[in-house]
């Protein structure tokens, strides 16, 4: 055992006895507790919680990496996990916060008055999160197995062990908290890295007015190397796929239950309105670093790396050649590593920027624990959204409508350890790439819960058979392009299976008004409450009336 | 509970409507116009940044953060132009939630 290792250690031992401190204090007592925090968060801490819940392992630990090697195309993941928060602020989140319910099911049940619309989308919301989440257990899992130096697949069961432990003991109420702190920590670790190089490397310590100089410098150099332009735009898809992805990243943000449910628990319309925009401010501070931290990291690597003797590279490179994270290999015998020659990972752009950089071993530790806090963070919020579907919308509302409160929080808990652990086992060996999966996590949000969200909200028309069709087609259009697009080779206009949310959400909001047109409109009164939406609080809609409270 | 005009109300939505429509314009031009553009914005630099890719890689973002708070901060001064209380609508929506 060497010191890194214990220091690395301790410091995430002391993040976890904070944020597990944090949720043993909060512990919620009631199931209304339980779910939504008793509603008196104020925007400023729920912004950083949804920030928290938000920003993943792929943001945290892959998305750098990604630039990194996508250049300008990788932008698009930039643009797409922000652009969400302006649908989802400006269309969804107010109105349903007026509408009041505890989950995107429960308001999808009564607003379309069916259970089987409630049941499709308890279904949809178990589908997505469980589909997210298998991405951060196995990225806790790389985390915790490189630092600890064991095998990524005990990493992922000692995560398993922690999530479901604060999850089901917290409630949504210690989740907030425990996210806060989870948010503070996370940005900490991620921006004393990246400010260090900006200052090394240009002798600017604000690394986002600094980098632009660096990426400028790219295309000399490249031309030099001869090797792809970085800022030239589409060289890695076409650009069809470019603004596909975007949409689906940006339509399924605004679909996500479990970042639609953290807006149940502000008090009203206006707080829900300036959550989203701290939300924002909180997230963009870290997607705009990221971009930083690629262009910095690729510019040591040409200048310090790329050109060098093989046999006299920088002493970091070696350590993460044995974790076949970066490959290297003298393709031309020529003694001397040339770009083409190197392999690099998504994933060890961030992690290896302390190193790289030549920062200590203090913050090593840090970003490791920053790692670790951005994938339990969004790893909670997403069990809270399975166990709420499954305990409160499936198992109280359909099955045992007169099942005790404490029955339901026991069956809550148990959801939550059942699910983390059925994640767990699928993450021991992962379908795909981590950010692919999270990709298709969010075409299908787009595809199901952003059409019957934004029309059940916008127009007082849509109805049951609507609603149920447009989930049901976008559901079968998002999963049916995702596997045509993997295994079968098939595209439209060079949009692969990333992209998918863009067919999947047309197809389901032509689904949504075309049977919601060609059967009985809803009842008045849902029709009322529909309308009721378009006012604040204090003003409600009754029988063609206005009536001010 | 006292009655208000129709025509107020109808205002009152519609002045919030116009806003999001021109934020939501603002949205669409900084991130899909851009990109659909961004071949003729290489030669164009800002910062040192080409300008196509700053705007992926900071301003589209940055104006979607100010724009969230220009919608919260106009939208408070359309409440209050209404004489909405949002003292009144926390106690309102204390109840508002279901019983259970």
């Amino acid at each position: 055992m060497d010191t890194q290792f214990l220091v690395s250690l301790s410091i995430i031992i002391a993040s976890f006895a904070l944020y597990i401190g944090i949720a043993i204090y909060n512990k919620a007592k009631e199931t209304s507790d339980f779910y939504v925090a008793g509603r008196g968060i104020s925007p400023f801490s729920n912004g950083m919680a949804i920030a928290a819940d938000w920003m993943s392992a792929a943001s945290f630990i892959g998305m750098a990496g990604t630039i990194m090697l996508l250049g300008y195309d990788g932008l698009a993941y930039i643009m797409g996990w922000t652009g969400g928060y302006l649908l989802l602020t400006f269309l969804l989140a107010p109105q349903l916060r007026k509408y009041g319910r505890y989950t995107v099911p429960e308001f999808i049940g009564d607003r379309f008055e069916s259970h089987t619309a409630r049941v499709i989308a308890a279904l949809c919301t178990i589908i997505i999160s469980f589909v997210y989440s298998i991405g951060q257990l196995s990225g806790s899992g790389v985390v915790i197995g490189r630092l600890l130096e064991v095998d990524a697949k005990v990493g992922t069961m000692i995560g398993v062990v922690l999530i479901a432990f604060y999850a089901a003991f917290g409630g949504m109420k210690g989740i907030t908290w425990t996210q806060v702190a989870q948010y503070v920590i996370l940005i900490i670790a991620y921006l004393i890295p990246v400010v260090f190089m900006s200052l090394q490397l240009t002798g600017n310590p604000i690394p986002w007015l600094s980098y632009g100089k660096i990426v400028g410098q790219f295309q000399e150099l490249d031309q030099q190397l001869g090797i792809s332009q970085y800022a030239e735009p589409f060289l890695k898809g076409s650009k069809w796929q470019f603004l596909a992805l975007m949409f689906t990243l940006m339509a399924g943000t605004a679909g996500l239950p479990h970042v639609i449910v953290r807006f149940y628990t502000v008090s009203t319309m206006k707080a829900a309105r300036w959550s989203g925009a701290w939300a924002l401010l909180f997230i963009g501070l870290l997607y705009l670093s990221a971009p930083a931290y690629a262009a910095f990291s690729r510019f040591i690597l040409i200048k310090n790396v790329v050109g060098q003797k093989i046999s006299e590279l920088p002493a970091w490179t070696e350590k993460w050649i044995n974790t076949g994270k970066l490959q290297i290999a003298d393709a031309n015998g020529d003694g001397i590593l040339q770009w083409q020659e190197m392999v690099i990972s998504n994933d060890i752009v961030v992690m290896a920027t302390p190193e790289i950089a030549n920062l200590g071993m203090f913050v090593i530790g840090l970003v490791a624990a920053g790692a670790m806090a951005a994938a339990l963070s969004t790893a909670g919020g997403l069990m809270i959204a399975i166990s709420s579907s499954f305990a409160h919308d499936i198992y109280y509302r359909i099955l045992r409508p007169n099942a005790s409160e404490q029955n339901r929080l026991l069956v809550a808990r148990i959801s939550i350890v059942a699910a983390t652990v059925l994640a767990g086992l699928v993450a021991l060996n992962p379908p795909g790439v981590i950010t692919q999966i999270v990709a298709w996590a969010f075409a299908i949000a787009a595809s199901t819960f952003f059409p019957a969200l934004v029309l059940g909200v916008w127009w007082k028309r849509s109805n049951a058979a609507g609603a149920i069709a447009g989930m049901i087609v976008g559901l079968a259009v998002s999963l049916g392009y995702i596997l045509a697009a993997k295994y079968g080779g098939f595209s439209i206009a060079g949009i692969v299976d990333t992209g998918a949310g863009v067919f999947g959400a047309v197809a389901a909001m032509l689904a949504n008004i075309v049977v919601s047109l060609m059967t009985k409109e809803p009842s008045q009164s849902v029709q009322e409450e529909v309308y009721d939406l378009r006012y604040p609080e204090q003003m409600t809609y009754k029988d063609g009336q206005v009536w001010m409270r | 509970m006292k009655q208000i005009d129709k025509k107020v109300a109808d205002s009152y939505f519609r002045e919030r409507v116009r806003l999001i429509v021109i934020f939501l314009i603002i949205w669409f031009i900084v991130s899909f116009g851009v990109v659909m553009f961004a071949e003729s914005f290489k030669a164009m630099t800002f910062n040192g940044f080409p300008f196509h890719y700053f705007m992926g890689a900071q301003g589209a973002v940055v104006t979607f953060i100010i724009l969230l708070f220009i919608n919260a901060k106009v939208s408070d001064s359309i409440d209050k132009k209404y004489g909405i209380s949002e003292e009144k609508n926390e106690q309102l929506s204390a109840g508002k939630a279901l019983d259970h």
